[in-house]
């Protein structure tokens, strides 16, 4: 499975409107509510914070990865949200983020996602990368930008 | 040449694994040193090091917050961190390592 396969303009969002950590994790995880992607927003929510418990998804250089395998996910799914201010994250260089990457994953089937999302992560830590993500404008663009990670 | 070998892993191991991954690989290569990094991720272990790559390595990095597979690396110079720590400072773990500062692995 493909990155395209995980995103797509539904799932994008250009200007969070969230202003902390909590707010930023429920709007995204609405954004997947409206979209059919999980079950039930508030379980859902709980199993997100079960990882973050273990450390900050917060990784520093502008981007937090808030990501759960759930029982309440439907269909593996990535969602992107920008913050221009940035939003305190909790991050490991306590800076705020402004780059948002929530991914849902189902507790039980194929692992097909998984190489897409390790590819993903292996990018973000490319400076080139995480620069075009910033700049984009449009989500058009940065559907674009993710789903280069393909052909890599 | 220099020769570092890594182990990344992390609870979900969907992303700090492989961002810890390339971090040490893109800073390595800043250096040059060499270097292979094994990722225990949810994929499972790839790049699995083999008893070669551990015999001629001349440091072990291990950036875990769960447990790895350590008795391999007895007798080699190695320290133990954070998967946070290599994704924030992997300058200073690598100059570390070439600076001798690591303790050796007494199992």
């Amino acid at each position: 499975m493909k990155i395209s396969e995980l995103i797509d303009l539904p799932l994008i969002k250009l200007s969070l409107e969230a202003k902390s950590k909590d707010q930023v994790i429920k709007e995204l995880s609405n954004i997947l509510l409206d979209n059919k992607r999980i079950s039930d927003l508030k379980l859902f929510i709980e199993d997100v914070y079960e990882r973050e418990a273990l450390g900050s998804t917060g990784i520093g250089f502008k981007i937090a990865i808030p990501h759960t395998k759930s029982k309440y996910v439907t269909k593996p799914s990535l969602v992107f949200g920008k913050s221009v201010n940035g939003i305190e994250y909790e991050s490991l260089d306590g800076d705020p983020a402004e780059l948002f990457f929530l991914i849902a994953m189902p507790e039980v089937g194929a692992n097909t996602h998984l190489q897409a999302l390790a590819l993903l992560s292996r990018n973000l830590i490319h400076e080139e990368f995480r620069e075009q993500l910033l700049e984009a404008k449009t989500k058009e663009e940065v559907l674009k930008i993710l789903k280069a990670i393909d052909k890599t | 040449m220099f020769k570092i070998i890594a182990v990344t892993a992390c609870p979900t191991g969907i992303a700090h694994t492989y961002m810890a991954a390339e971090m040490l690989e893109k800073t390595a290569h800043e250096y040059p040193i060499q270097i292979i990094v094994e990722t225990n991720g949810a994929m499972g272990t790839e790049q699995r090091l083999t008893k070669a790559d551990i015999d001629s390595c001349d440091a072990v990095i291990i950036a875990a917050d769960v447990s790895v597979e350590m008795n391999r690396f007895i007798g080699k110079p190695l320290i133990e961190v954070s998967v946070g720590e290599a994704i924030r400072n992997p300058k200073k773990l690598i100059q570390d390592a070439m600076d001798g500062l690591y303790k050796i692995y007494q199992g």
